[in-house]
């Protein structure tokens, strides 16, 4: 074999390599950053029934936490997701805080639901599956 | 636009190696499956480059799996006739030396407009000069003339000639390539030769200087007609 068929050779398995571990590093980091956004959920639920209600310290701490990781995630996110497909998610977070200030505890629910279907959706509409490849 | 300009940036770059890393071929004369690859490519490599919103390895993931694919179905077209064939088609005569082949241009979905066009494209404008036209799989057409309208040539006029060389460039635009210098197997003074024979100064005014084996040498100074003249053979050339 030449010099130039073994770079040839070399430079496709480089792309395999590249292209399966592009694929395997996508999935690892969106399941990790919507898993770390459900767990906080969950948490938050807990804080507001611990509470009697949304107006407290702790639901505005954990909520403030909530967006921080969403945020630090979805900068790695953002390398490998379409914006377009995670922007609601930031949104929704975002009026979380704005419901809490407002004291408006049905629409805090439907964003924290909203948020919840979001994370539990996102693999149908997104993750590799014969549905959305055809 | 910033984003926009380094994403064009990269993409660019990206696509460039992986037309290098196809071949040539991807350049030129394509087969069937190299050209869907082509158009593909360069759909693809539009999209993330205008629209932000999109990670621009979301262009360039699928272009490098295409060309895995490519490397791939290229590898099994080496291996198996068939499935090169599958791929690729095989080669249609349409012109034999009973005529034009009808069944074979309906095959092919060409006219007779088509076969005339491809033949004048070889030089061949009478049907009857043409013994064997055959349609190749990357749509070109190849013609074998019947030996009354082949062109002549010098076995067919026995004459002794001496065998083609190819010129070695050994001063272009104002510098000594001096990589060709070793390849003709000459050195500096050779060139002080030509120069005082063809009244030339300085390296810096010469546009072109080429010689063969034969010590054939073309030289020519900027905005000059150009000089040749023969030399000494040249030595053993490096090919």
């Amino acid at each position: 074999m030449t010099k130039w068929l073994w770079f040839k050779l070399i430079s496709v398995l480089a792309i395999l390599a590249v292209v399966v571990g592009m694929c395997v590093l996508e999935d690892r980091i969106v399941k990790t950053s919507l898993a770390a956004v459900n767990n906080r959920c969950y948490e938050i639920e807990m804080a507001i029934e611990r509470n009697g209600g949304i107006v407290n310290g702790e639901v505005a701490s954990l909520v403030d936490n909530l967006e921080y990781q969403w945020f630090k995630d979805e900068a790695g996110m953002c390398y490998l997701v379409n914006h377009k497909n995670t922007e609601q998610l930031g949104v929704e977070i975002v009026r979380l805080k704005t419901y809490i200030d407002e004291e408006e505890e049905i629409e805090f629910y439907v964003s924290l639901n909203i948020i919840k279907n979001y994370v539990e959706t996102f693999q149908h509409f997104m993750g590799a599956g014969v549905e959305n490849i055809l | 636009m910033l984003t926009i300009v380094f994403r064009a940036i990269i993409i660019y770059i990206v696509v460039l190696f992986l037309y290098r890393i196809m071949g040539k071929r991807q350049l030129g004369e394509m087969q069937p499956f190299e050209l869907v690859l082509t158009l593909i490519i360069a759909d693809l490599a539009t999209i993330p480059m205008a629209e932000v919103s999109v990670p621009v390895l979301h262009g360039i993931i699928p272009l490098l799996t295409l060309v895995v694919l490519h490397f791939v179905l290229a590898l099994f077209c080496k291996w198996s006739g068939k499935f090169s064939q599958f791929v690729s088609g095989k080669p249609v005569i349409v012109i034999n030396p009973k005529g034009i082949d009808y069944k074979a241009l309906k095959n092919l979905d060409i006219s007779i407009d088509d076969v005339f066009e491809s033949l004048r494209g070889s030089g061949y404008f009478k049907i009857e000069q043409v013994q064997y036209a055959i349609m190749e799989t990357n749509g070109k057409m190849s013609v074998l003339p019947k030996s009354d309208f082949a062109p002549l040539t010098v076995k067919d006029m026995k004459i002794k000639v001496e065998k083609s060389t190819i010129p070695i460039n050994i001063i272009n635009e104002g510098k000594i390539v001096k990589e060709n210098l070793k390849i003709a197997n000459i050195d500096e003074l050779t060139i002080q030769n030509i120069f005082k024979k063809a009244g030339v100064k300085k390296v810096k005014d010469v546009l072109l200087l080429t010689i063969d084996k034969a010590g054939e040498v073309y030289l020519q100074k900027y905005y000059e007609t150009y000089q040749t003249m023969t030399i000494k053979p040249l030595g053993e050339v490096k090919e």
